[in-house]
């Protein structure tokens, strides 16, 4: 009785919950004429990959450029956040607190609000426009991201282990590299795998830093509503291949992305 | 100690510089929207001279930005209420299923809106809406009328339950990291005692788990004060939809920079409101003390 219950409820929310990926899926493999008569629910009689490969090869651009920003966000973010996580893992003083309260501020604080400056601030480096203006917007938003989640994942590193690397007379650097990171591996990789898609999605940095369509796939994905009309095949098209990246790091690496989401909710507890 | 004081603080500052100086950078970059905020700025009149605070007082004149303040509350208040209740309902029904690795999995299923770009979701439910052949096609079929999901003030309601489809899985992911927290024995001599799963949940696993219940908030009101991509992908800028991200979008895309920075500064301020309470909350909880 308890477990028929709780798989109904499943059941059913679930099927509520996989109507848009079904819809998404089976809607890039429609003709033309099929997208034209009938319902985003039927599947297509004649699949077609023609709309996936014309849609797929004018997104080549926007991809390139999307992986340019993401990657290097991302693995950045995390190193230099891994840094900082150790600093505040070694040194007890009251700094310490007021530095993270500063970091918590720039992780929550909506980043839509700084737009105005961001915007003026990525300007005045002359570089409106291009891929490094938003690899820098995404590092400088994501730095104290990836500080708070790797202080929270470092919490959990044994101090002994420390003590005993410093007693040998090893450096902090190399206690860093050797004893802590490799610790600290999941972690470490939680907190890439969550930036990557995180800046993967983001919409907004690209829009205020970038002009037209072609420096980051949601803007290239955007664009298709405008200019596709009627034809829901190729704006499904579209978000399906800029969504395969993120969901496939998502079926493949889903229990890094839950922890990451987990920590900076409820603090690695 | 092997080294003194001075070196330690030296090496705690080089390590700690990148997540300071970002850090500090957006904090300045805040001031300087303050800063902005009282001025008059555009680059049609370029003086970055003091004006007080007639720019705020022309933005919370602006019937624009009320309404789109007010929609932000009662779209929080919605998505806070929904997202709670649909939370808590996904995460029991999850609990009181067998096996960690079927309910690790389900949890992971009810996230995945989490890993599409808004923008996708946008794209997808703008045409799940659509009269012809959206959702309304199954309601007509079944004999029920369609509904205009996106006609005038239908739009709100519509897009705030795709916020909803999106976020829920976060807080059915909260609560299922305090049920699993509950110590199982209570739940057993529950069990011994005749109690059924719902008045276990109901009784003692629900009740306790008050934390998951002020994240989810916490998150779930951030989101929304951050909403911007999906009204903008289902329908543009739109004033049934326009949030207060949206406000400050139009008026920064309009190049009126000292009204966008006094909008952005209404978000920060009530943002700061959740954040700063949260952060020293959560301080405690993040750093185990030596």
């Amino acid at each position: 009785m308890r477990g028929l219950t709780a798989s109904l409820t499943i059941i059913i929310i679930g099927i509520l919950w996989a109507i848009p990926l079904y819809v998404l899926i089976i809607g890039s493999f429609k003709n033309i004429s099929e997208v034209l008569t009938t319902p985003i629910f039927l599947p297509s009689e004649r699949p077609d990959f023609y709309t996936l490969l014309k849609t797929g090869s004018s997104m080549t651009d926007p991809l390139i450029n999307t992986i340019i920003e993401v990657i290097p966000a991302a693995f950045i973010s995390t190193i230099l956040g891994s840094l900082s996580a150790y600093a505040f893992h070694r040194f007890t003083s009251k700094i310490k607190d007021i530095i993270l309260i500063i970091i918590a501020i720039a992780t929550y604080i909506p980043y839509q609000s700084i737009m105005v400056p961001l915007a003026i601030f990525i300007r005045s480096l002359g570089l409106y426009d291009t891929v490094w203006g938003v690899l820098i917007a995404f590092i400088i938003l994501y730095i104290p991201i990836a500080s708070l989640l790797m202080t929270i994942f470092m919490s959990s590193v044994p101090r002994d282990l420390i003590h005993a690397a410093e007693v040998d007379g090893a450096s902090e650097f190399t206690i860093f590299r050797r004893v802590v990171l490799p610790i600290l591996g999941p972690g470490f990789t939680s907190t890439v795998v969550f930036l990557v898609i995180q800046a993967w999605n983001n919409f907004f940095v690209p829009l205020i830093l970038v002009r037209g369509y072609e420096k980051h796939v949601t803007l290239k994905v955007f664009s298709y509503i405008g200019q596709s009309g009627n034809l829901y095949n190729e704006m499904f098209s579209a978000a399906l291949i800029a969504s395969l990246p993120p969901l496939i790091i998502f079926i493949s690496m889903g229990r890094y992305f839950i922890r990451g989401l987990l920590t900076l909710g409820m603090g690695g507890r | 100690m092997r080294k003194g004081a001075f070196l330690r603080l030296k090496e705690f500052f080089l390590f700690i510089s990148p997540a300071l100086v970002t850090g500090i950078v957006l904090l300045y970059f805040i001031y300087w929207n303050m800063y902005l905020s009282l001025t008059d700025y555009s680059p049609l009149n370029p003086s970055l001279s003091i004006v007080g605070f007639s720019t705020y007082e022309k933005v919370f004149k602006d019937p624009d930005f009320i309404s789109s303040l007010i929609r932000t509350i009662i779209w929080a208040g919605l998505l806070v209420f929904s997202g709670n209740i649909l939370g808590i309902l996904i995460a029991s029904a999850i609990f009181n299923l067998g096996g960690q690795r079927l309910r690790n999995i389900l949890t992971a299923y009810f996230i995945y809106p989490l890993s599409l770009s808004l923008v996708t979701s946008g794209i997808i439910w703008r045409w799940l809406f659509d009269n012809d052949r959206g959702i309304n096609v199954i309601f007509r079929r079944i004999g029920l009328p369609g509904i205009l999901w996106l006609d005038g003030s239908n739009a709100f309601w519509s897009i705030a339950l795709v916020s909803i489809w999106v976020y829920s899985g976060l807080g059915a992911l909260f609560y299922l990291a305090m049920f699993y927290n509950i110590n199982k024995e209570i739940i057993e001599s529950a069990q011994v005692d005749g109690a059924g799963a719902l008045r276990i949940m109901m009784q003692i696993v629900i009740p306790n788990s008050k934390q998951a219940f002020i994240i989810s908030t916490i998150f779930y009101t951030l989101f929304t004060i951050q909403m911007f991509d999906l009204p903008y992908s289902i329908l543009f800028i739109n004033p049934f939809t326009s949030t207060m991200v949206m406000y400050t979008y139009i008026k920064f895309a309009a190049t009126y920079f000292a009204v966008a920075a006094a909008s952005a500064m209404s978000i920060v301020f009530i943002s700061a409101l959740i954040v700063i309470p949260y952060a020293m909350y959560g301080l405690k909880k993040w750093i185990v003390r030596a």
